[in-house]
């Protein structure tokens, strides 16, 4: 089967979401469930249509648990993606190979957290390894947790300091993205950061978190919410009510002695390198370029990896991410309008799901912050990503 | 296992305990009881190759810089035992 064989095979034909908040209330499941209904309802689909089902190997909730409360009928097809956070783009590829080799019709994806609520906050600090890929932890975290790294700001910080200190990077180059980021969810009703915009100076004047890279306002949100995604053949999905939104590509790039978050072992942190392949695999190798692209959702768990990624994938050259964000490149007129719901930093952090939900919106033209007739849209999550199309 | 070889032979191999800083960090927050804040944090590429996570001690924040030559030093830990950390290096490699 050749590298194109996804190529607009299949499509997100739904979408569905609950409220992003601090304190749901309720559990994944329910938060999963609510999600998962509104997305099937979302497709003008009925529930026994769903054959297939997608997450994260570090999502909470039982695929069992999911089948009998939502009262699917017979799964053929299940998977789960590993990577934590930086998995989750890769629903995409595993539906749409699933769908293109026959063994799945409809596909729902769904991830459902309570990062603020739950028993430990996401960001909170961790005194054993936790599960990132499902298990218990990586060999990595057993170096860093002696030593007082126990936070994912903490592992991330490292590659953002040599970062800096490669291409003379400062932390105001980060919050001049995280400005933009702010902006955005100002004007989205569904954005912790609704009504909330944000200046340099207030960016400079929140406290360090990790000193010299990261400062409160560079790290998402904690946040509780669930959001799921249909996926079919583009042939069903050019029956059904929604315009189709085709997956153009989609793949993933896990390299040796890459890490999860503490990703300290490959020579050179100062750049994402599973970006640069996951980006020559859905560009060169997928047959799309990089100026076909009219935005992009990139996940931004924390500022300094949006900016290494926009090099990484290739929108600008290495140490440049600065100037290119400096220009206004990421706002709604600029060259590649970003995170335009304001990210995982301004929206909320339903660990990347929701950079899908606004591509989606995007491209089916009622997103809050509606740019002007996009129609080709990448989502990044520096190790899996897809390009997404409305034609 | 090795990933060059695939050998399954463990050896213990003592080293210089001499590196260089490849990059830095301080840890303002969250703060866990276990540790005294702001955490130094360091990685450290060894004379042999090896990186490693640490801590930076006999130091101040503002005087580490990346590519400072650092050497080790152990400190104790819970349970009898003990951790590598580094200090700025004070002889000649």
């Amino acid at each position: 089967m050749s590298r194109q064989a996804l190529r607009g095979a299949t499509a997100i034909t739904g979408v569905g979401c609950t409220e992003f908040s601090r304190h749901a209330g309720r559990t994944e499941l329910q938060l999963a469930c609510e999600a998962v209904t509104a997305a099937i309802v979302d497709a003008g689909l009925d529930v026994a249509d769903v054959d297939g089902i997608v997450s994260y190997t570090v999502d909470p909730v039982e695929e069992t648990e999911l089948v009998r409360s939502v009262g699917l009928q017979e799964i053929t097809w299940s998977s789960r993606i590993p990577y934590g956070g930086g998995g989750s783009m890769g629903v995409l590829a595993h539906a749409a190979g699933a769908i293109v080799a026959g063994v799945a019709d409809v596909v729902i994806a769904y991830r459902a957290v309570r990062a603020r609520s739950g028993a430990t906050r996401f960001g909170g600090a961790k005194v054993a390894p936790s599960p990132t890929s499902g298990h218990a932890g990586t060999t990595a975290m057993q170096w860093a947790m002696p030593m007082g790294a126990l936070t994912p700001a903490s592992w991330m910080g490292l590659n953002a300091t040599r970062y800096m200190h490669e291409f003379g990077v400062t932390n105001e180059d980060f919050g001049r993205a995280v400005v933009q980021l702010r902006a955005y969810a100002a004007t989205n009703p569904a954005a912790w950061g609704y009504r909330r915009p944000m200046t340099l100076a207030d960016h400079q004047e929140s406290r360090w978190i990790v000193e010299p890279c990261i400062r409160l306002f560079d790290c998402c949100q904690e946040t509780d919410g669930a959001v799921a995604l249909v996926i079919t053949s583009t042939e069903r999905a050019d029956h059904l009510p929604n315009a189709p939104v085709r997956v153009g590509a989609a793949s993933a790039a896990g390299l040796f002695e890459q890490e999860i978050a503490s990703d300290h072992y490959r020579p050179n942190l100062s750049v994402m390198e599973g970006s640069v392949a996951l980006g020559e695999r859905l560009f060169d190798r997928a047959g799309y370029s990089r100026s076909d692209v009219d935005a992009a959702m990139i996940y931004d768990a924390f500022s300094p990896i949006l900016l290494m990624q926009l090099e990484a994938l290739g929108f600008c050259e290495r140490g440049e991410a600065k100037d290119f964000v400096a220009d206004g490149n990421l706002g709604p007129g600029g060259a590649l309008p970003c995170n335009t719901n304001g990210g995982l930093i301004g929206e909320g952090y339903i660990h990347g799901l929701n950079l899908v939900l606004e591509a989606v919106r995007q491209l089916r033209g009622d997103a809050a912050n509606q740019l002007t007739d996009p129609r080709t849209i990448l989502v990044s999550a520096s190790r899996t990503g897809a390009i997404l199309t409305r034609d | 296992m090795c990933p060059a070889c695939h050998s399954l032979r463990v050896d213990v191999v003592e080293l210089s305990g001499r590196g260089v800083v490849y990059s830095y960090e301080l840890l303002h927050h969250p703060q866990h009881p276990s540790f005294e804040y702001p955490v130094l944090i360091v990685l450290v590429d060894l004379e042999e190759g090896v990186r490693i996570l640490s801590n930076l001690t006999d130091a101040h924040a503002a005087d580490v810089e990346i590519g400072m030559p650092v050497e080790v030093h152990f400190a104790p830990t819970a349970g009898d035992m003990a951790v590598p950390q580094f200090r700025p290096a004070r002889m000649a490699p």
